[in-house]
């Protein structure tokens, strides 16, 4: 089983460093979805337009969560569905295990579903006897193998076919192959044998309609439409963020996530669930119960910088687009929420004290907020966790000057912050920072800094001590662009 | 567990946290956006394209391996089908109730069963699932059935082969289209499918059937006027 923890990050990291493996596993990803991710937004005429919508429509909902979360569950009522509300992920497994015993069921298959993994469920589930199976074919593989999911659209990219294969000849009792389409069909005959005795189907919840009630279900299987469909109880897991106003909405999330995700226009397979079946004898289950569950969520509504949290649609671009990741994969972060996204939500969901160092598990490259299809501005969210840190270690500070130091390195974080967020402030920084640099620049490069430098700006203290920093060029891009190179460039191309 | 104590623990939570932000609120505004939100972003030009709709719709399909065919006619639509019979030697067809696909299956040659209505039980068992679908959407290669409009779905996702035949003029340009259509009269259960089941979950190697149909034939049939 892997026991690898956030507290351990560092040391996880460098043992990741040296698995060469896992690095190649890690290097396709990144070219592979990277590459298709490209492809996939390059013909799409105005992405920049449908994330800054998704954004407006995540931020507005997000700012009347309650109300759109009362009329979520009215109109999922109105249509037959039953809703349970969970405070935390404790509350949320006891529903879905007291539902399973109401109905004596045994037989439990599960479609893939981030929130279910955030609150362990299966672990509970199997603590009361029910041994959910997962059917998906990842996470089947991960359930298999008793590990933990490493990346949020690929959950297995950490193993190799070799070692899948060795698997399921150990587990499944196949002959010996390395040929993907037998081990697949493997999955398939194995999991039909899983979908026809099961009783109850669980699954996540990619988006809810407020309007309608509707949840959506992504996939590129089809297990999870087995798993929703087979079974005569469907429980579906939603976090309280998913929630979207309208019916309509759909279209721009359904144009962005896939895209961002896998690379494609759109996934195989949506469903589009609103409540229980209208015709006792149509397809379906004949119970559907919702569980909204907070688990840490609301919380991350207090300001507008952690608010962002909420908006991730889950679609895994961040991860595969970060310089750390791309290194260490997912299990160094040990928790299960990885990468970039995974750096600034573990800490919120399970709070601060064993997962501090994640926030400082990024360069602040900026390559996430590039790519994230609804802006989440991930490395200003790494400042703001950063200075929340440091405040608390300020606090918790015996001696007077630690306690200086750290409020010190917490105002820097803050002030970094605001200033890299907005143009005026990052004009006037650069400006002011330029002048400063005098004192300790030679030769372009900034080395070793004295101690009084390392205290008044804080992080350029431990950054010099391994390497040089570089200075701030004599005049910005801005300014010589403006001192007139715009006049270089054919008329048509100027802004 | 008593359900309400946490709802109102959770709205109060919900509550607060936002009260608590509203001070800083205004300093970070910046993807507020006052523009309808009614209103559909299309993403592709489609003004420039010469295709018709069903053109484009292969077009997409294909480009994600899957077959799609644009035919004259429902006799046409029928001799396609009975050639995939013929060749591969199928026992049982899962069918839906829409009424394209009865009229189709009334002109099959076929000594096996059609299955309406099947048991899951049935349902893994056969070895073709024919469906219609209640639109298309052109710029995906999507086909979508409601589940009030067309009953025994299943048969377009357990077969290992799904055929689904559809007249061409019920294919619209946008998915933004299409749920404003859908809206208008929600069924209970939505499918939109677009080609066939597939997963890279093994070192990111494509693979096609994994747990739905690994081939996907759809017919158009587009009347020329």
């Amino acid at each position: 089983m892997n026991q690898q923890t956030s507290e351990n990050f560092a040391q996880n990291a460098r043992v990741a460093l040296q698995d060469t493996t896992l690095r190649g596993a890690l290097k396709n990803l990144a070219k592979t979805f990277g590459g298709r991710r490209k492809t996939a937004i390059s013909s799409v005429e105005n992405w920049e337009e449908l994330r800054e919508k998704a954004r407006s429509i995540k931020d507005e909902t997000l700012l009347h969560l309650d109300k759109y979360l009362e009329k979520f569950a009215e109109n999922a009522e109105k249509a037959g569905a039953k809703i349970h509300w969970a405070r935390d992920g404790k509350e949320a497994c006891q529903i879905v295990l007291d539902l399973i015993n109401t109905k004596n069921a045994v037989h439990v298959v599960k479609s893939k579903s981030m929130a279910t993994e955030e609150i362990h469920l299966n672990h509970a589930l199997e603590n009361s006897g029910i041994e959910p199976v997962e059917t998906d074919l990842g996470e089947w593989i991960i359930q298999l193998a008793e590990e933990t999911p490493s990346h949020i659209v690929v959950p297995a990219i950490h193993k190799t076919k070799k070692q899948i294969a060795e698997l399921f000849v150990e587990k499944v009792g196949i002959a010996p192959t390395e040929d993907v389409d037998v081990l697949t069909k493997t999955a398939r005959n194995i999991l039909r044998s899983k979908f026809a005795e099961a009783e109850i189907g669980i699954s996540g919840v990619n988006f809810g309609v407020a309007e309608t009630g509707t949840i959506l279900i992504l996939e590129n299987e089809g297990n999870a439409r087995l798993t929703t469909s087979l079974p005569k109880t469907h429980i579906a897991v939603m976090g309280i963020e998913k929630i979207i106003p309208k019916f309509t909405d759909l279209d721009v999330f359904l144009k962005l996530l896939p895209r961002s995700g896998t690379g494609q226009k759109l996934t195989t397979y949506q469903s589009l669930i609103t409540g229980t079946k209208q015709n006792a004898n149509g397809e379906g289950p004949e119970e559907v119960h919702i569980v909204l569950m907070d688990n840490g969520r609301s919380k991350m509504l207090a300001h507008p910088v952690t608010r962002q949290s909420l908006a991730c649609i889950r679609c895994g671009a961040c991860l595969n687009a970060c310089p750390v990741y791309q290194q260490i994969g997912g299990h160094a972060y040990g928790s299960v929420y990885p990468g970039p996204i995974g750096a600034v939500i573990t800490p919120q969901l399970v709070g601060i004290g064993k997962t501090k160092q994640l926030p400082y598990a990024s360069s602040l490259c900026g390559a996430c907020r590039e790519v994230c299809p609804v802006k989440i501005d991930i490395p200003g969210l790494l400042l703001h966790l950063r200075a929340e840190i440091t405040e608390g270690e300020a606090n918790g500070k015996k001696s007077d000057s630690e306690a200086k130091g750290k409020f010190a390195e917490s105002l820097a974080f803050k002030v970094y912050s605001i200033a890299w967020g907005n143009a005026g402030t990052y004009k006037f920084g650069t400006k002011t920072a330029r002048f400063m640099q005098k004192a300790v620049a030679k030769n372009g490069k900034i080395g070793k800094v004295s101690n009084l430098m390392a205290k008044i700006a804080p992080p350029l203290g431990n950054w010099t001590e391994f390497r040089d920093a570089p200075t701030i060029a004599p005049k910005s891009f801005r300014d010589i662009w403006a001192e007139g190179l715009k006049e270089d460039l054919p008329a048509n191309e100027r802004e | 567990m008593d359900t309400n104590t946490a709802k109102s623990a959770i709205f109060d939570s919900i509550r607060r946290n936002l009260a608590e932000s509203l001070p800083f609120d205004e300093i970070y505004n910046e993807h507020k956006v006052n523009r309808p939100q009614d209103e559909i972003i299309e993403i592709f030009d489609n003004s420039r394209s010469k295709s018709s709709l069903a053109e484009i719709f292969r077009e997409n399909l294909r480009s994600i391996g899957a077959n799609c065919e644009i035919v004259e006619d429902k006799s046409k639509a029928v001799s396609f089908i009975q050639t995939r019979i013929n060749e591969k030697k199928l026992k049982k067809i899962a069918v839906s109730d829409a009424g394209l696909i009865g009229e189709i299956v009334g002109l099959l040659e076929f000594a096996g069963d059609f299955i309406r209505n099947a048991s899951k039980e049935v349902l893994f068992e056969t070895d073709l699932g024919i469906t219609s679908a209640q639109f298309g959407i052109a710029e995906t290669g999507t086909l979508v059935i409601e589940s009030d409009k067309e009953f025994n779905r299943l048969a377009s996702l357990v077969p290992p082969i799904h055929i689904c035949v559809l007249e061409a003029e019920k294919i619209h340009q946008t998915l933004g289209e299409v749920l404003q259509e859908l809206e208008k009269d929600l069924s209970r259960s939505v499918t939109f499918i677009t080609g066939q089941s597939r997963t890279s979950d093994i070192e990111l190697t494509l693979a096609l059937g994994v747990h739905g149909p690994a081939e996907l034939h759809v017919i158009l049939i587009e009347k020329k006027i």
